[in-house]
């Protein structure tokens, strides 16, 4: 089924970015749901489904986010990973199969002031993490230092994702990172697991996020210019470490060719580029892998200047999660939408009408979308 | 003082892995049915979805297939281990392996020759790790 044109986005919500303490995930979440639907000028009873997004702790799941929210809706529905792609795809799918017609999508963390460790495994202790291979910098920094072997890939070039993004922070008063970064210092700053120095790396933060979702046809009787989803693709890479290269997640590419095929458009349709960024290594192999440059020119690439302000390849507007918030890709989403309303102030791209959205989970899944302001875009 | 992190050496698959490595030797499983070595332990064959495997020894040796350095300990377990390098070892015989590179190593670069050490942690667990070999 062809997606395109038939789904928008008519509503955004998100709490403070920041250290919320003592404040639940799923509170976190609600008050973000509340927002998205004043946003959407909507109201709970015009809600018919919930998709809630686990945190990386395993909260704030569609059963505790829905007793918060307090309605028995038809459609309510938990993704254990979220970076909300995934959670759109699945909205985007139960709107198009009329098990629901208008969805809020939820995310809540309070990672931050709940002292999370982000460096304990997550399964049980292998060779590779009783050794010290522990937090995603780790594995990252493996497939950043091999990237820099096989394509002469240098700090300064590399570091161009995190100065860019920390130049569209400045502009952006939600961004928790606004102080000025130069190359000179970001390349004076020490290694945290080298190649990888503290700036490349995702910051923690609290808060909640939400985005409302329902068909065409009702988007057009509501208050906000609808967002509509171009095209969405999915890829999996779930061999894991069976696969040898898997850290370099060759997997990506076949994301690029679904999500390419499906809506008809190239990397010259895009206005604003978003991908999810634990670390700014995931911007380096999706700019290659989703053809913005070829594979192993993303070093060259980015130190050309196309994703900075004023660049023809506007990357993470918002300063992404190395800048702007942690919330695990989902503020990357409410960026795009507002860059496609004109809504982003003193860092809106001109002429802003088709955005893209890359994320991933860690090393298993990938998954893209396409959003833009004409319903016929990819028709 | 954290304790260290410590694999679980009774693991029904995993563990003749670490049985092997107390004894000095690496051993990965070798699928029956299509021969594929495979690494890490998994309870069946990720190609043919076979469930019989024998434990097959490989070289000690092999090369640096990328590395990372940590210069802050990101568990407890690891504070005042700073500066140590985790490497991806592809092993000569074919399987990555990531493991620890010994603390007294100079600097490596992806591509350099390793061969194994056996590190007793405990008297269960026995960690592989790498050395340069001479150029």
């Amino acid at each position: 089924m062809d997606v395109a044109g038939k789904v928008a986005i008519v509503g955004i919500g998100h709490t403070v970015q920041g250290e919320l303490p003592g404040r639940s995930v799923e509170e976190n979440a609600v008050d973000a749901i509340e927002a998205a639907l004043a946003d959407a000028g909507l109201v709970r009873d015009d809600l018919d489904g919930l998709i809630a997004c686990k945190s990386a702790q395993g909260l704030g799941n569609d059963v505790a986010v829905g007793e918060l929210l307090g309605a028995n809706l038809p459609y309510v529905q938990c993704l254990d990973y979220g970076t909300c792609n995934f959670s759109l795809h699945l909205a985007v799918m139960a709107i198009l199969s009329g098990m629901a017609e208008t969805i809020v999508m939820s995310y809540g963390a309070n990672a931050r002031t709940g002292k999370v460790d982000f460096g304990a495994p997550l399964g049980g202790v292998d060779l590779a993490t009783a050794s010290g291979l522990v937090h995603i910098a780790g594995p990252a920094a493996l497939a950043l230092q091999r990237h820099k072997h096989l394509y002469g890939t240098t700090d300064e070039q590399f570091g161009w994702i995190a100065v860019g993004q920390r130049e569209w922070a400045e502009r952006n008063p939600n961004a928790i990172f606004r102080k000025p970064l130069s190359m000179t210092e970001y390349l004076a700053t020490p290694y945290l697991v080298e190649p990888l120095r503290r700036p490349d790396v995702t910051m923690i933060s609290d808060g909640g996020v939400a985005v409302v979702v329902t068909t065409a046809e009702r988007a057009r009787d509501l208050p906000r210019r609808p967002v509509y989803v171009s095209g969405i693709a999915e890829q999996s890479g779930v061999r894991g470490a069976h696969d040898p290269d898997n850290l370099l997640r060759p997997w990506l590419r076949d994301a690029a060719r679904s999500i390419w095929a499906r809506t008809g458009l190239d990397t010259s349709d895009i206005d604003v580029l978003y991908i999810q960024d634990p670390t700014a290594v995931w911007s380096l192999q999706m700019l290659e892998y989703y053809g913005f440059c070829g594979l192993g020119e993303a070093g060259p690439f980015l130190a050309e200047g196309h994703t900075r302000p004023g660049g023809r390849l506007p990357l993470n507007t918002h300063g992404g999660q190395l800048s702007e918030s942690y919330a695990w890709g989902w503020m990357h989403m409410v960026e795009a939408v507002r860059q496609l309303r004109g809504e982003a102030g003193e860092r809106q791209v001109g002429d802003a009408e088709v955005a893209m959205y890359c994320s991933s989970q860690a090393f298993s899944k990938a998954a893209a979308s396409i959003l833009a302001t004409d319903p016929a875009v990819a028709a | 003082m954290t304790a260290p992190l410590l694999p679980d050496v009774a693991d029904p698959v995993a563990g003749p892995f670490w049985a092997a490595a107390r004894e000095g030797r690496i051993a990965v499983q070798r699928c029956l049915t299509c021969g594929l070595l495979r690494y890490p332990p998994l309870v069946g064959c990720p190609d043919c979805l076979g469930r019989t495997y024998e434990w097959q020894d490989l070289r000690p040796t092999g090369s640096i297939w990328s590395f990372a350095v940590y210069h802050r300990a990101l568990h407890a377990a690891f504070a005042g281990q700073t500066p140590y390098t985790v490497a991806v070892v592809e092993l000569d015989d074919g399987p990555r392996i990531t493991g620890r590179i010994a603390r007294d190593e100079r600097p490596v670069a992806v591509g350099d020759r390793v061969r194994a050490s056996f590190e007793v942690v405990t008297d269960e667990v026995t960690l592989i790790q790498w050395h340069l070999e001479a150029v």
